[in-house]
Formats: structure tokens, C-alpha cells, sequence
């Protein structure tokens, strides 16, 4: 037995045959419209993926996503490395993100769409404020416990305040920001789908709404599956990236038992 | 080549008063010297030896290095660390190349270099280890070949030894000796080790307690080049431990 955890994707794969399973029991013991048994939901699924009008829509929020994640990177990492090395532009951005953090991104969507409208602008900014507070966050710890002998090693050998942000501060909170970038990314697929849930025009979370207006609800299922493969996917390619960027700062080797 | 001159320095507490870490420091130290400041932990030898580097600005007095005043940290004065310091994301290789690069050396001539330097420090077949796999030794090792590869004519070590056991601190000893002599950098060399201020240095400096202040200045006469077996049985070796150890005991400053 106790070889069975040795082979890879075994036990994920038993945990996902096991919740199939007890979908398609519950379903069939409860017995409402509203839960459909999961071989009917699973059956949309290639209907959807082959679905020209899906697809594009599918295709439309990955792309609102990228772009709200990209721009959320590449204002959090500056800003959260600059508030961990200078005081002041720590005490300047604190209020402001202790203001914004507890407030659901969702939350802000109808003020947003006063401004912005219904279309892409207001989607892509609640990704963006929704992925950048973990990022800011992250970078600023990671920033604020980087070595200062490790500055000034570098400011001995000739380099300025700002070459070191850029090429000590950023390397060697790296394995931090990654830890923010990853909660980001599952934050900006969850700010992806509620925000076209609340200003619905396109995308995956259209398509889930439309299909339950409709009491499409095998329809409804299958879009959850995609949009949670879709956050599998991501989480599990962002993991590999990750491990293959920071792998100077894993730990150097397992302890072997019984060694000292 | 150095030259302290009337150095304090004052920090703020977290309670808001001010603690005075050192006082009213001079020294001068000449090129090619190699000298030793010993006192007792929190004594402010290390901040001495960081306004030395200029990562810290002192309060009061001035430090100046070939006649001009240190206004911030510069090549000419090369730090090794008693925590390493060392880029974690760069190989043994890319450590030791850094400072060259960002003195504009091209990338083969550095690359050169810093291999001959990584040969000095007897890590050769390491070149492309990173940080967290080598031992504390080691990872010293290549921060002294990181700082040498730059060519700083000033050497700032601060406790550099401190982190390792005594076996591998007496070989380190012995290590910088030989790499000392073969262009005798002028060395500042900060440690709470009696023993192993005498057996580096030409003179040893004595810190008072907070705020340090100069107890004394030893000239340690010894001949070089100096090794650790012969000087343990040397009668002058053993003096001059003798006798800082009992200026250190000695309260009254």
C-alpha cells in the first residue's frame, strides 16, 4: 500500500474519479433539475470546446486575464520592491492598499463600470486590482528582508541605488514574488469570471449565466469544469515555471534519515 | 592610506534616545598594513569598519582614504562579510565575475580572472556550484574571491571567520595569510578573537566597551610569513595573547 503514493498522479487522480463519483450518486438520489448528473454535464463539454462562439468567448477572457495579470505584474513588482527598501514609500502606499485589500474587487465593479462601462476596460481593471495587491504584498516582504550586506557588497563594487533595485532587490526576492504571483494568477481567473458575471457582455462567465437563465444546467457544470481545468492548468504550468526560476533557492537536498 | 580622525557615532534606540556606539575614534593605518580591531561584542568595531566602507555616514570626524574623504562605498574598499553575502542566484563563477562586469571588464577577460581567483580560494571543479550547496568555508571562500577580483587596494573584513567552527577557521587563517602576502593589500580585519587578531596583524587595536573608544594599539612583532604551529610554541605569540587578553579583562578604560 504504501507504494501506491509513488506513482505520480495517482492519488489526484483517484480524488477526481472519486468526486465524479459521488456527483453522479447525489445527483441520481436527489434527483432535481438543478444537478445533473455529471456524465450529462461532462457530456457539453466537447460541445462547448467545439462551439465556434464559446471558444471565442472562452479565448476573450483568457486574454482580458493576460492582460490585467501582465499589467498588474508590472506595476505591483516596482512598487511592492520600492515600499520594502524605502520607508517612505512603504508609509505612502500602506493606507492606500489597507484601504483597497479587504474590499471585495467585485465589489467595486459597478462604480467601475460608471466609469469605464461594461466593456473590456472595467473587466481588465478589476483583474488588475485583484491580482496586484497579493503581488505588492509579496514583493514588499520579499524586498524588506533582502540582506542589506548584500546591497552593500554591491554598492562596493560600483553599483547605484537604482541598478541594485533592479539587479540585487528583484533577484533576491524573487522566491517571494512568485509566492504572490501565484496567488495572482488564481485571483485573476476568479476577478476574470466575476467581473463578466457582473458586467455581462462576453466571456466564460457570460456563458454560465446565459446557460442558467436558460436552465441549461448541464451547460452550467461543464462551464465550472473548464474555467477549474483552465485554473489547473495555469496553477500546475505557473508551478513548473517557478520551480525552474528560483531553483537556486530550494533547499540544497532532502535530509536523508538518519544522517545529522 | 587610511585615515580615521576623530570618529563618533551616535544611533537612534527604538525608545527614541540616542546610544552612542563609538567615540571619538583615530587611527591611521598604513598601505600594505594589515591591522586588527578587537573589542567586545557590541564595542561598534563593525560600524568603524562599515564607515570605513562608507555604507554607514558617521556622526561626527571624518575617514579619509588616500587623502579623499569616503562619501559612500567605492571599489577601492573591498568588504567580505562575516554572513557571505554572497548573490544566491548566481554560480560560484557568476559570484566572483560580478564585480568585474560592473567595472565594464568584458565578460571573457572576467571570466578568466575570476577562474584564476576561484583557484586561489582551492575551489576549482566548484565553478558552477550555487551558494546554498557549498559549506560555510566554502561560500567564504568565494566571497573573498568576489571581493579580490575587483582589485580593491583596501581589504574591509568584517569578523569573517565568525560563522565558522574552529577547524575550518584556522585553516581560513592561514588561507588569507598566503593570499596576503602575495600582494599585501592593507588590510581592516574586525574580530573578538585574541588569537586570531595576533596571528594576522600587524598592529591590534583594543575597543573600550560601549561606546567604543581606542584602549590601546599593540604592535605585534612577529616574522612572517607566520604559521599557526610555530606560533603557538613561540613565547613572544603567547605573550602578546597574554596581555590583550588581560587588557580586556581589565574594566578600567
Amino acid at each position: 500500500m504504501k507504494n501506491l503514493s509513488a506513482i505520480p498522479g495517482l492519488p489526484p487522480l483517484l480524488a477526481t474519479v472519486g468526486l465524479l463519483a459521488a456527483w453522479e450518486i447525489a445527483a441520481r438520489v436527489i434527483d432535481i433539475s438543478g444537478l445533473p448528473p455529471a456524465h450529462e454535464a461532462l457530456r457539453e463539454l466537447p460541445k462547448i470546446l467545439t462551439d465556434k462562439e464559446s471558444l471565442l468567448n472562452i479565448l476573450d477572457s483568457i486574454r482580458r486575464m493576460v492582460i490585467g495579470f501582465a499589467l498588474a505584474l508590472a506595476f505591483a513588482i516596482p512598487v511592492g520592491l520600492m515600499m520594502g527598501r524605502s520607508r517612505f514609500v512603504a508609509a505612502f502606499f500602506n493606507p492606500l492598499l489597507m484601504i483597497i485589500y479587504p474590499v471585495p474587487k467585485a465589489a467595486l465593479m459597478p462604480i467601475i463600470m460608471l466609469w469605464l462601462g461594461v466593456g473590456d476596460a472595467s473587466k481588465t481593471l478589476v483583474i488588475f486590482l485583484g491580482v496586484s495587491l497579493p503581488v505588492i504584498y509579496h514583493s514588499y516582504q520579499g524586498a524588506r528582508a533582502v540582506e542589506e550586506k548584500m546591497l552593500w557588497s554591491a554598492a562596493a563594487m560600483g553599483m547605484g541605488a537604482r541598478a541594485r533595485l533592479l539587479r540585487i532587490v528583484l533577484p533576491a526576492a524573487l522566491p517571494e514574488i512568485v509566492v504572490g504571483i501565484r496567488t495572482g494568477l488564481v485571483l485573476a481567473l476568479i476577478t476574470m469570471v466575476t467581473s463578466e458575471m457582473i458586467a455581462r457582455k462576453q466571456g466564460v462567465g457570460d456563458i454560465l449565466f446565459n446557460a442558467l437563465a436558460m436552465a441549461q444546467y448541464e451547460t452550467v457544470y461543464a462551464t465550472i469544469v473548464i474555467i477549474g481545468m483552465l485554473g489547473f492548468i495555469i496553477d500546475v504550468g505557473f508551478e513548473r515555471l517557478r520551480a525552474h526560476m528560483v531553483a537556486w533557492a530550494e533547499p540544497a537536498h532532502e535530509i536523508a534519515v538518519g544522517s545529522t | 592610506m587610511i585615515s580615521i580622525d576623530r570618529l563618533s557615532k551616535s544611533f537612534e534606540t527604538a525608545r527614541g534616545t540616542s546610544h552612542r556606539a563609538l567615540n571619538s575614534i583615530s587611527l591611521d593605518v598604513a598601505d600594505g598594513e594589515f591591522v586588527s580591531v578587537l573589542g567586545p561584542s557590541g564595542c561598534g568595531k563593525s560600524t568603524l569598519l562599515y564607515i570605513v566602507g562608507g555604507f554607514v555616514g558617521p556622526s561626527e570626524g571624518a575617514v579619509r582614504v588616500k587623502g579623499a574623504a569616503v562619501t559612500g562605498p567605492g571599489p577601492d574598499r573591498g568588504p567580505v562579510f562575516q554572513e557571505f553575502a554572497l548573490f544566491p542566484w548566481k554560480t560560484v563563477l557568476g559570484n566572483v565575475m560580478y564585480g568585474l562586469i560592473e567595472q565594464g571588464v568584458a565578460k571573457a577577460a572576467a571570466e578568466k580572472r575570476a577562474l584564476s581567483l576561484i583557484e586561489l580560494v582551492h575551489l576549482k571543479g566548484y565553478e558552477n556550484f550555487y551558494p546554498k550547496e557549498l559549506s560555510g568555508g566554502m561560500k567564504q571562500r568565494v566571497a573573498i574571491a568576489r571581493t579580490l577580483a575587483y582589485g580593491p587596494s583596501i581589504l574591509l573584513m568584517d569578523e569573517p571567520f565568525g560563522a565558522l567552527d574552529a577547524h575550518t577557521r584556522t585553516g581560513m587563517q592561514h588561507e588569507l595569510l598566503e593570499i596576503w602576502e602575495r600582494d599585501r593589500k592593507t588590510v581592516l580585519f574586525v574580530t573578538h578573537s585574541v588569537e586570531e587578531a595576533v596571528f594576522l596583524s600587524d598592529r591590534v587595536v583594543v575597543l573600550t566597551r560601549s561606546p567604543g573608544q581606542i584602549k590601546d594599539i599593540l604592535r605585534i612583532d612577529l616574522p612572517r610569513p607566520r604559521r599557526r604551529a610555530e606560533l603557538l610554541v613561540d613565547r613572544r605569540y603567547q605573550q602578546y595573547v597574554v596581555d590583550i587578553e588581560k587588557l580586556m579583562d581589565n574594566p578600567a578604560s
